[in-house]
C-alpha cells in the first residue's frame, strides 16, 4: 500500500509538469495577443507591449518561463494581475466560498443521490424506480446553466423564495440553490451508478445468505447491501469534486458569487491571464490530487482490491 | 420496512431470468441484427429516433419550420411577449425567437457532430495504434493522455479559447465553429482513446486475431478487418451520447462568451443574450434553452437505448 502510494504520486509528477505547462503554453504562447484590449478602443503602443512583455517575462524562452512559473509556484508566490493586485490576496478571498459551495453540492449529491438510487434500485420497475429514472434522465440533459437559469427565474424571479443573487458573505443558506444547480448533473449519475450498483449486488450470494439468515429486510439492506454497494458511489463522488471546482465557473457566474470560479469568470472577461494561469493550476491540482486520494481509497474501502 | 413480503421481493429481484429476450432464429445472427432487433421494440429508441428527425430536418432545412428571416429585426417589437404572431415573441433586437431558435439547430447540430467526428478520429486512432503496438508508442499516448485528462473540460476549453479568439477579435463564421470542434476535439479525444485502447487490447489476445497474424495478415489488415471492428460497439455507444453533451458544452462556452458569436446563430448566444433580461422578459431565454435541452434529451436517449442494446452485460 505504501509504496503503492509512493509509486502514484511519482506518477503524477509528469501529468502535472504536462498540464501545468500545457496550460501556460497556450495562455501565453499561442497566437493571438495576451495584451490585446487592453488599452481600451485603440491598439496598444509598442512601448506599453514591450514593457508588459518584459514585467511578466514574455520576451523570454518558454522553457525559462516556464521554470520560473515553477519556482514561483512552489514558494507560494503568484504575482500580481495586471491591475497590480496581489493574485494571492485574491485567491485567499474566493477559495473558502467555492470549497464551501463545493463540499454543501458533494453533500446533496451523496445526499439525495444515494436515496434515489437506492429507493429506486430496491423496487426495480417500480413507482419510485421510473420516477427516478426519468427524473435522472431530464437533469442529464439539461446543462448547468439551463437548469441554474431556470431555478433563479422561478425561486428568485417568479416567487421570491430566493434573492436571484448572492451576496458578498456568500452564506450556507444563500448557496442551497446554486449548490442544488452545480451539483445537478452529478446527483443523477450518483443515483444511477447507486441504482445500477444495488441491482447487481441483490442478486449477490451474501444478500442471500443474510436473508436466509433471518435478518430483518433493514439490516439486509442498510448493513449488508449498502456498505458493498456504495464502493463505486464513493469513488466517483470523490472524482468528481474537482470537476466541481470548474463547474463552478457557470454556477458562480450565474449567481455572482464571488469565489475561485466567479474570479476565473470576471478574469477571463477582462482577459486576465495572470489570474487566469494560477487559478487553473490550482484548480488542476486540486483535480488530479482528489483522483489520486480517491484511487487510494478504493484500496482501503474494498480490501477485495490488492494494489500490485 | 421487516415484513415477509418485502424479503421476497429482494429475492425475487435476485433471481430474475437473465436469458436474451431476443429469440434464436436459424439464420446468420451478428451483433448489428441482435442489436437492431432489440432496438426495435423499445419505445425510448423510437421516442428519440423521432426527435432526431425532427432536429435534423430543423438543421437540413429550417423554411419547413418557419418562413421568417432570423436576422430580420425589429427594434419596435423588442422583448415583446409570445403571440399569434411571433409564437415565442421577440428577443432584444426584435428578431423572432422561433425562426431564431429553428435556425440554431443547425449550428448545434454540425458542431456535436464534426467535433464528436474529429474526437472518434483522433482518440480512435490513438487508442488502436497505442494497443496494437504497445511499447513506448502506448506510454506516450497514454501519458499526453493523462495530461489533457488532467484539465478539466471547461477550464481547458476556457484557456484555449480566450487566448485563440479573444471576445475582441472576429473571425469569420466558418473559423469560429472551427475552432469550437477543434477545441471540444482536443480536450475529448482521451476518453476515447482508453476506450478504443482497452477494447483493442482485450481483442489482441483473441484467437481469431492470433489466426489471422498466423496467416500472414499486416498490421493495416489486422488492425482495420480485426480489430476495429471488435472494437466498435463501445466506441459507437460512447459517441451517441458524446453528440449530446458536445452540443451542451458548445452553449456553455458560448455562454461563457468564448464559444460561438454572431453573427453564427446558436441557441447558447440566445441564452447568453438574454439572460440579463430574466426579469422583464424570460421568453427569450426560455424557449431557447428549451430547444437545447430537448436536442441533448435526444441524443442522451438514443445513447441510452443503444447502449442497452449494445452491452451484452444487461441483456
Amino acid at each position: 500500500m505504501g509504496r503503492y502510494a509512493i509509486r502514484r504520486l511519482l506518477q503524477l509528477v509528469p501529468v502535472v509538469l504536462g498540464t501545468t505547462f500545457i496550460i501556460n503554453y497556450m495562455v501565453w504562447q499561442l497566437p493571438g495577443d495576451p495584451f490585446a484590449g487592453r488599452c481600451g478602443q485603440r491598439p496598444c503602443p509598442d512601448s506599453y507591449i514591450t514593457a508588459m512583455r518584459e514585467q511578466f517575462g514574455l520576451d523570454q524562452p518558454i522553457l525559462v518561463q516556464y521554470w520560473n512559473f515553477l519556482k514561483n509556484l512552489l514558494t507560494g508566490n503568484f504575482g500580481t494581475d495586471f491591475n497590480g493586485v496581489s493574485v494571492a490576496t485574491q485567491l485567499g478571498d474566493a477559495w473558502p466560498i467555492t470549497i464551501r459551495l463545493a463540499l454543501m453540492a458533494v453533500a446533496f449529491e451523496a445526499i439525495i443521490g444515494i436515496g434515489a438510487g437506492v429507493l429506486s434500485g430496491l423496487k426495480r420497475g417500480g413507482f419510485v424506480d421510473n420516477v427516478v429514472t426519468v427524473s435522472t434522465l431530464v437533469l442529464l440533459s439539461l446543462p448547468i446553466f439551463v437548469t441554474g437559469y431556470l431555478l433563479q427565474w422561478i425561486l428568485g424571479v417568479q416567487l421570491h423564495i430566493i434573492e436571484p443573487t448572492v451576496s458578498d458573505a456568500a452564506t450556507v443558506p444563500e448557496l442551497i440553490v446554486p449548490a442544488l444547480v452545480l451539483a445537478s448533473l452529478n446527483m443523477a449519475f450518483t443515483a444511477r451508478l447507486t441504482r445500477t450498483s444495488i441491482v447487481e449486488n441483490l442478486r449477490a450470494d451474501y444478500v442471500r445468505t443474510a436473508v436466509a439468515k433471518g435478518l430483518s429486510n433493514r439490516r439486509v439492506v442498510a448493513i449488508h447491501l449498502l456498505r458493498n454497494s456504495l464502493i463505486p458511489v464513493l469513488t466517483f463522488l470523490g472524482t468528481e469534486v474537482g470537476s466541481l471546482m470548474s463547474g463552478a465557473i457557470i454556477t458562480e457566474g450565474i449567481f455572482n458569487i464571488h469565489g475561485i470560479g466567479g474570479l476565473l469568470w470576471r478574469a477571463i472577461n477582462g482577459q486576465d491571464y495572470t489570474i487566469v494561469v494560477p487559478v487553473a493550476t490550482l484548480l488542476v491540482l486540486v483535480y488530479l490530487v482528489s483522483n489520486l486520494l480517491v484511487d487510494l481509497l478504493y484500496g482501503v474501502l474494498d480490501p477485495r482490491i490488492r494494489y500490485e | 420496512m421487516s415484513d415477509p413480503t418485502a424479503t421476497q421481493d429482494l429475492i425475487k429481484g435476485a433471481g430474475e431470468p437473465t436469458a436474451s429476450p431476443v429469440a434464436v432464429r436459424g439464420d446468420r445472427r451478428s451483433l448489428w441484427r441482435d442489436t437492431w432487433d432489440i432496438l426495435k421494440r423499445r419505445k425510448i429508441f423510437w421516442i428519440s429516433f423521432v426527435m432526431l428527425i425532427v432536429f435534423l430536418l430543423m438543421a437540413a432545412f429550417p423554411t419547413l419550420f418557419t418562413h421568417k428571416d432570423p436576422e430580420y429585426a425589429t427594434l419596435a417589437k423588442s422583448m415583446e411577449g409570445p403571440s399569434a404572431d411571433a409564437w415565442f415573441g421577440y428577443d432584444l433586437q426584435g428578431r423572432d425567437v422561433f425562426a431564431r431558435s429553428v435556425y440554431g439547430a443547425r449550428t448545434s447540430i454540425i458542431v456535436g457532430v464534426l467535433a464528436t467526428l474529429a474526437t472518434v478520429l483522433l482518440g480512435g486512432l490513438t487508442g488502436v495504434l497505442a494497443a496494437y503496438f504497445g511499447r513506448w508508442i502506448d506510454a506516450v499516448v497514454s501519458r499526453v493522455g493523462e495530461m489533457f485528462l488532467g484539465l478539466p473540460y471547461v477550464l481547458g476549453a476556457i484557456i484555449i479559447l480566450g487566448t485563440v479568439t479573444p471576445a475582441q477579435s472576429n473571425p469569420g463564421k466558418a473559423m469560429i465553429m472551427a475552432v469550437v470542434i477543434i477545441v471540444l476535439a482536443l480536450l475529448g479525444w482521451p476518453i476515447l482513446m482508453r476506450i478504443a485502447r482497452s477494447a483493442v487490447i482485450q481483442a489482441k489476445h483473441q484467437d481469431y486475431v492470433q489466426a489471422a497474424r498466423a496467416l500472414g495478415a499486416g498490421p493495416l489488415r489486422l488492425i482495420f478487418r480485426h480489430l476495429l471492428p471488435n472494437s466498435l460497439a463501445p466506441i459507437l455507444v460512447y459517441t451517441t451520447i458524446t453528440i449530446g453533451s458536445y452540443i451542451g458544452a458548445e452553449a456553455t462556452l458560448s455562454l461563457l462568451g468564448i464559444g460561438l458569436r454572431p453573427p453564427v446563430i446558436s441557441w447558447g448566444i440566445a441564452i447568453a443574450d438574454h439572460a440579463s433580461y430574466m426579469r422583464t422578459g424570460a421568453h427569450a431565454l426560455l424557449f431557447p434553452a428549451a430547444f437545447l435541452s430537448l436536442c441533448v434529451l435526444t441524443f442522451v436517449m438514443l445513447g441510452e437505448a443503444v447502449r442497452d442494446a449494445l452491452d451484452p452485460k444487461l441483456r
